[in-house]
């Protein structure tokens, strides 16, 4: 007669057994993993349904996502001295050039990405690869307010009692500052003139906060204008809100997105097969169909038709800012910000 | 002389036996975690305010000058004490009948009068500062209701002020003041209520004469929990308050995440560190002497 009672040591076999064969996938499967940092909201979106799947599949690489402003990445990757807390940024011009000035990239050689031949020559440098363009311009709530026509409408009524304005912090709030100063006199490297005609309606404005704050403030109804970048508009719009874009009469402002491996990151090869992955034709196709509405810099990538850019060789035609020589001004800009907004 | 060397022995030998079983190993992991975790960072905040340029390249006494020769900043810090003494204030005056409130009720009651303060620290404080502008905001259910009331014809502007940023800074960090209020009131005895309302008092006089003195401890360490959190929520004064409202807690992140200038960050730091810290301390000492006055 055979005892079917399970002794202690065969449960203890069994389990072990199980425990073990869970292990397995991981061992059979897992070929790496990266860490990349994207924007919140629409980049996250969008890379969370479009590239994490696709890296998976194609490179077997598990893509965790750390949603970060530029300014954060810079600030952390600063702070981690040599130890980058993320494997891959993306970054807007202003935070590029920080990042470059404190030594935080790896070298970056073109040659190993496999859809170098269908990028736009100058995409790709030493330090990283542009992976989209970024436009930025006005957005304001057509329920309840006339088209703005350009950066100086938003300084008189019925705009300016309505508007919601952010500081230095971001690239987008620079330059849209920078452009409105342009519109009274001002110049790149001086905003004097956006300082001295804000302070004359600040009482008026609806609402200054900072850029993170802002999408919510016109979701609230705060504001019902603000200076901002498409894909903000983007996702709004994807919520049903009243919201729609404006290329100011002066024109729109357009910089590259670029991205770059971080110094001292143990994951080199898998990080060169996420960039690849990301400027390659597929994603690039993927991420411009709304609601992400990217623009794709892979020329083989075809375009849906409500683009702000149809593709980077109207990037000309958009003013474009160097940041080269923005930066060493923004201390002292954001420090002036302060005190003439201040109450 | 034999009572005082027995004394001495006795002392000896308990000093002995504290040292062998004494509780202080048991506070050793946090005493050490304490001191790898906030002592040597903060030592580490000062020693980085002593450079004069955000690569470190430059030891001197730079950044603090600049910061401590700016006006501006003798404002913001006033400011961003006097946010604390507000927030203090209203949790205070809202707080406290709350309290006595509970102190009356049930059990039952006061288990889910307790539930219902505890809950908005289940919440981030993120989404409660969320949730402030749905409330405040300009088509917020304030406006909403005072439009729909007919008291008013255009929206009141509540966002981006200090009042809006102390209301809502008096619900988010309400719980802080009530949890040590209520833990000092409950061990009140109801006895010396009874007897002094027997022996004649009027409510008020009971009230004021031996409810609030018992209470202060409680009240003292609600002040301080208060204070220290209003004057440091740097999402709730940056979000609710907008930019046009400037705290310290901006200035630190505007010179350390958008600027880089550490140094300057730092400087900012330590300012709100020790302003905040001295309030604190004279808090504390009026604590003491609560303490002092009710036993001694």
């Amino acid at each position: 007669m055979t005892n079917h009672a399970l002794s202690r040591r065969s449960l203890l076999a069994g389990v072990s057994a199980l425990g073990g064969a869970s292990l397995l996938p991981d061992l059979a499967f897992a070929k790496g993993t990266l860490t990349a940092t994207t924007y919140p909201g629409t980049w996250e979106d969008a890379y969370r349904a479009i590239v994490m799947p696709a890296l998976k599949k194609k490179e077997d690489i598990d893509l965790e996502l750390a949603p970060m402003f530029a300014m954060d990445q810079v600030g952390k990757a600063k702070a981690a001295r040599g130890a980058p807390p993320f494997d891959v940024f993306v970054l807007d011009p202003g935070p590029r050039i920080v990042a470059i000035e404190s030594g935080l990239f790896e070298k970056f050689d073109g040659k190993k990405l496999a859809n170098l031949a269908k990028m736009p020559a100058g995409l790709v440098d030493e330090h990283g690869v542009g992976v989209s363009a970024q436009v930025v311009g006005i957005a304001y709530n057509p329920k309840k307010l006339p088209a703005p026509k350009g950066w100086k409408d938003l300084l008189v009524d019925p705009w300016v009692s309505r508007l919601g304005l952010t500081g230095f912090q971001t690239t987008f709030g620079t330059s849209s500052l920078i452009e409105i100063s342009k519109q009274f006199g001002g110049s790149l490297t001086d905003v004097e003139p956006a300082f001295v005609e804000l302070k004359k309606v600040l009482p008026k404005v609806a609402a200054v906060g900072l850029p993170a704050a802002m999408p919510g403030l016109f979701q609230q109804g705060q504001c019902d204008v603000m200076y901002t970048n498409t894909q903000t508009v983007a996702t709004l719009k994807g919520k049903d809100i009243d919201i729609e874009f404006v290329k100011p009469e002066s024109g729109a402002i357009a910089f590259y997105t670029t991205m770059h491996i971080a110094k001292g990151t143990p994951e080199i090869t898998n990080a060169y097969k996420y960039l690849d992955l990301v400027v390659g034709k597929e994603v690039q196709e993927a991420l411009t169909k709304p609601p992400y509405n990217l623009v794709p810099v892979n020329k083989d990538a075809a375009l849906p038709p409500d683009l702000p850019m149809k593709s980077l060789d109207e990037m000309t035609k958009y003013i474009n800012h160097d940041w080269a020589k923005i930066n060493p001004q923004r201390a002292a800009w954001i420090e002036k910000f302060n005190k003439e907004m201040a109450k | 002389m034999t009572l005082a060397l027995a004394a001495g022995r006795e002392t000896a030998g308990g000093l002995r036996r504290y040292l062998r079983f004494g509780e202080w190993q048991l506070a050793l992991p946090l005493a050490l975690a304490f001191a790898a975790l906030f002592l040597a960072p903060l030592l580490l905040l000062v020693a980085v305010s002593f450079f004069d340029d955000d690569k470190f390249q430059q030891a001197g006494f730079a950044s603090w000058t600049r910061f401590f020769t700016d006006p501006f900043n003798y404002k913001v810090i006033a400011d961003t004490l006097l946010l604390g003494v507000k927030t203090v204030c209203t949790t205070v005056v809202v707080g406290y009948p709350l309290a006595l409130v509970y102190l009356d009720l049930p059990p039952r009651l006061q288990k889910i009068l307790l539930f219902i303060i505890v809950m908005p620290l289940l919440l981030s404080v993120v989404v409660r500062t969320f949730a402030w502008i749905v409330v405040l905001g300009r088509e917020g259910l304030v406006n909403q209701l005072l439009l729909g009331l007919g008291l008013i014809s255009e929206p009141l502007r509540l966002l981006q002020t200090e009042l809006g940023l102390v209301i809502s800074l008096t619900q988010i960090e309400m719980p802080l003041m009530l949890l040590p209020l209520i833990s000092v009131m409950s061990r009140l005895d109801p006895n010396l209520r009874d007897a002094a309302a027997a022996l004649g008092a009027s409510r008020w006089r009971v009230l004021f004469t031996v409810i609030v003195p018992l209470s202060m401890p409680g009240l003292i360490a609600g002040c301080l929990l208060v204070f220290a959190s209003s004057t440091t929520a740097f999402i709730s004064q940056t979000v609710i308050g907008g930019v046009r409202l400037i705290y310290l807690p901006l200035v630190v992140w505007q010179q350390g995440l958008v600027v880089y200038h550490w140094p300057a960050a730092a400087v900012a730091s330590l300012a709100l560190v020790v302003s905040v810290l001295s309030v604190i301390a004279a808090l504390s000492w009026l604590g003491r002497r609560s303490t002092g006055y009710l036993h001694g």
